[in-house]
């Protein structure tokens, strides 16, 4: 954990926030627990304070007595405080938000938004895009006659990733305006000459001076014969990424671990080539001092999105896709008629749903990366233009092959479902539409689509159904995607009295990634963490996790144990899964373990049903 | 235009171009015409092809990416009916290399402008010249003015345009997706002029 100090020089000077005296600093206790073939050893004392088993070497305990010891003081056990409960959390939340940075001055992801009269583009907003238009939100129109779109404040309750809208905000900002200055996260491109490519907030040509100062810095390291990656100035955090002409930056007061930032950078890079292919550097080659801006006209809506995705898609740090739960027969009907169309010539067949995978088979050899799906998917999904009509347009996944463009026919068959085939000819649209005629009879007749909406109305796994004893396991089996939902649930909840909200031993999340698949299943968000502002502070904390658990310095980190007053977060890597387990925070150790374990066996179960197994091989 | 080569070019001038295999008539009371809409990005094409198509105007409608795919059938007077199979392209820039793929082959190509931006009339002109150097040397072309509705901002005169549509033997036509002024006739206008086989 690098830690904040005031003195370090600052290269931006919007540190103009509270210096927080009394901020409230991680207290994590990082306990390292014994670990054994598959299962976490549950011996482990059940005091979590005092007892470290130092069996697996790091050990980091950093306890701050004062805080947690007083909440578990202050609260009184059993199932009938459930409301008690929550609300000593909320405390803890709240004086956290009076000094902690995740609660800065601005919060600007659910902010107003502003939008611009209709542009000479034709197109209300920014570079011919038409920039966020509001459905829920309130209009408002100022003396300057611009129109503000305030969204619902109590975005908590509402927003989800479903209601945000993409496209750039704040495009009358520029590195003079305050409230640019207090973003807590910018992203910037520019080209090596410094010339602005794009900036998350702002309009990149006014933001022309900033560019050319951080291409300063970044020429200036980079002549030292260092390469510049990462700077911390006060709060902010510095991350840069040199690809060739093209340089990323992030400057964030977030408190996301470097490595996570730069995996971001990455992501934009990538989609950056999704849509222009590498081959760009060479306009690059040709006038070191080219504009790139005009080339990306239009996807504002694109990168905004992704953006979005770094605070709700776990996809976005696991590099790992997740599937839309199906019955296995459901799933191979798709998969055989998506292979039928495979093997007369199409490269990649990918049916989804919203950010779920429901089928994909790619022809002979051919693999797809999670990450060029990831980037695909967000492509489609924030071009409202794909929704209208059936589309041919030049892609490249740059996992695949950075350099050349792939054609994609992109069709959706309902509001949430989507047919994307991808092949190297140029011609081939009329080929491809007769693959979606036949791909979508298929589908149709054998109920695939009415089994997708179905398993997009029930969701996915909830951690209250977790099966409460091994013993039972064959009753509880697929609860919502099976017949026998059978009593198991009233069963759980007389045998398990006290586990209150959430599921058992105050198990409120989990993410199970299956390395061998690169797939990953999570559970459904359910109470307490209901808002998006609490969704994001959990992918936070496990973005952090694994950042340490994959930081490779530090040796074998198999398991983690961190408790802090939001949650307890337990991680569990093997060679064969890694799990990401959000607890309340006064579980009990020992029973969270038991829990960990008890949804590995879950997760395993179901694994037919929740994976797309045994399809081509995906081996990259 | 800045630097066509960082898009697919190197290949489009050889792009076989996009054909059903028999695209043209079907028979001579049943035409089926490639149609492709080209013009600079935000200038209405879009909303053009759907409210021919759909009979909707969505004011929110969004940026196109590479090119939609539309078909509509149209009745006319002499009972012969005419089906358009319709590329609605993508008029950002970075797509501008890959129009050949969709206009070749084309019968009909419909170049569109703003009529409150005189930037769009430039580029009209451009796809004009570029369809006269590469397209099907008796395609159909149509210079279609959009935005009508927004007269009070016009910036491209009615003469100018008319002017240069006869000199370069185009059918010239000014709409309006929004009111859905013109819209169904000017896609009459050009089935009237498609060349017909003659009847056996
Ligand atoms: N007032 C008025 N606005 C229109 C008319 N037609 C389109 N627009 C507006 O112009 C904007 C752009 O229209 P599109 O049809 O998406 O433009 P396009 O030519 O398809 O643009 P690209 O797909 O980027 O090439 C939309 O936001 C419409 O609201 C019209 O006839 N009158
Ligand atoms: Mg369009």
């Amino acid at each position: 954990m690098a830690s904040d100090s005031n003195s370090s020089p600052s290269i931006t000077d919007c540190t103009d926030q509270n210096p927080n005296p009394n901020e409230v600093t991680d207290h994590l206790t990082t306990l390292a627990i014994t670990e054994s073939e598959n299962a976490i050893v549950d011996e482990v004392d059940s005091n979590q304070e005092d007892s470290v088993d130092i069996a697996n070497g790091s050990l980091d305990v950093n306890y701050d007595q004062n805080d947690d010891t007083q909440v578990e003081e202050e609260l009184p056990t059993g199932s009938v405080l459930v409301s008690a409960e929550v609300e000593v959390v909320e405390d803890v939340r709240e004086r956290n938000s009076s000094g902690g940075v995740d609660n800065g001055i601005d919060n600007s992801e659910h902010e107003i938004d502003v939008r611009l009269s209709p542009s000479s583009s034709g197109y209300a907003g920014e570079r011919g895009t038409s920039s966020a238009t509001s459905n829920s939100g309130i209009e408002e129109v100022e003396e300057d006659g611009n129109v503000i779109t305030l969204q619902d404040s109590s975005i908590d309750a509402v927003a989800d990733s479903a209601s945000w809208v993409p496209g750039k905000r704040h495009v009358d900002e520029d590195d003079a305006s305050v409230s640019w200055r207090k973003r807590k996260k910018h992203f910037f491109v520019l080209s090596h000459s410094g010339k602005p490519i794009y900036s998350r907030y702002g309009d990149e040509h006014k933001l022309a001076g900033f560019s050319a100062t951080l291409q300063a810095i970044i020429s200036f390291v980079e002549n030292g014969g260092d390469n510049v990656k990462f700077v911390r100035a006060g709060k902010h955090q510095v991350v840069f990424l040199v690809k060739g002409p093209i340089y990323l930056v992030c400057i964030s007061c977030t408190e996301e671990p470097q490595e996570a930032l730069k995996a971001q950078l990455e992501l934009i890079y990538g989609q950056m080539l999704l849509i222009l292919t590498k081959s760009v550097n060479r306009c690059f080659e040709k006038n070191p001092k080219f504009d790139m801006t005009p080339l990306l006209g239009g996807t504002d809506s694109v990168f905004s999105s992704l953006i979005h995705a770094f605070s709700w898609n776990p996809a976005t740090f696991l590099h790992a896709y997740t599937c839309l739960p199906l019955a296995y027969p459901t799933r191979q009907a798709a998969g055989a008629v998506l292979q039928d169309v495979a093997e007369s010539g199409v490269l990649f067949a990918i049916l989804m749903c919203k950010h779920k995978v429901i089928s994909l088979v790619g022809a002979q050899k051919a693999s797809l990366h999670p990450d060029d799906m990831l980037l695909l998917a967000n492509f489609v999904l924030s071009s409202e233009s794909f929704r209208t009509s059936e589309s041919f347009s030049p892609i490249c996944l740059p996992r695949y092959n950075p350099m050349a463009f792939l054609y994609s026919y992109v069709h959706y068959l309902d509001v949430d479902t989507y047919l994307m085939l991808l092949t190297t000819s140029s011609d081939a649209f009329y080929h491809l539409k007769d693959c979606r005629i036949r791909i979508e009879t298929v589908l149709v007749k054998s109920n695939v689509l009415s089994e997708v909406q179905r398993s997009m109305l029930d969701g996915g796994l909830h951690v209250e159904d977790l099966p409460i004893d091994p013993s039972l396991r064959s009753l509880s089996l697929s609860p919502h995607l099976g017949q026998e939902r059978l009593t198991t649930d009233s069963l759980e909840r007389f045998i398990e009295v006290d586990h209150g909200i959430g599921g058992p031993a105050g198990l409120w999340h989990f993410i199970y990634r299956s390395i061998y698949l690169d797939q990953y299943v999570s559970s459904e968000f359910s109470s307490p963490i209901n808002s998006s502002r609490q969704q994001k502070r959990l992918y936070r904390a496990y973005q952090k996790v694994y950042a340490s658990m994959h930081d490779g310095g530090t040796g074998p980190h198999k398991t983690q144990f961190r408790r802090d007053e939001n949650y307890v977060i337990l991680c569990w890597i093997t060679q064969d899964f890694e799990l990401y387990a959000a607890f309340d925070p006064l579980a009990d150790k020992a029973l969270a373990i038991k829990t960990c374990n008890r949804v590995c066996q879950w997760v395993r179960d179901l694994e037919n049903e929740i994976f797309l197994l045994g399809s081509s091989p995906f081996s990259w | 235009m800045g630097c066509s080569s960082s898009l697919p070019d190197r290949t489009s001038r050889q792009l076989p171009g996009i054909n059903s295999e028999n695209a043209g008539a079907t028979d001579s009371k049943n035409l089926k015409v490639k149609l492709v809409l080209l013009g600079d990005s935000g200038v209405g094409k879009s909303c053009i092809v759907l409210r021919f198509v759909r009979g909707q105007f969505d004011p929110t409608s969004k940026v196109t990416v590479g090119a939609s795919f539309l078909s509509q059938t149209i009745a006319l007077q002499d009972s012969t009916t005419v089906k358009f199979e319709i590329w609605d392209t993508a008029g950002q820039e970075r797509y501008a290399a890959l129009a050949p793929l969709y206009y070749r082959g084309a019968a009909v190509a419909v170049v569109v402008y703003d009529i409150t931006s005189p930037e769009s009339f430039n580029k009209a002109q451009y796809w004009v010249k570029e369809l006269q150097k590469h397209g099907s040397p008796d395609i159909v072309m149509a210079l279609v003015g959009n935005k009508a509705d927004l007269q009070e901002n016009r910036q491209v005169p009615v003469q100018d345009a008319i002017e240069y549509a006869e000199k370069n033997g185009m059918f010239f036509i000014e709409t309006s997706a929004k009111t859905a002024d013109n819209i169904n006739q000017l896609f009459e206008e050009i089935a009237k002029r498609l060349p017909r086989e003659p009847t056996s």
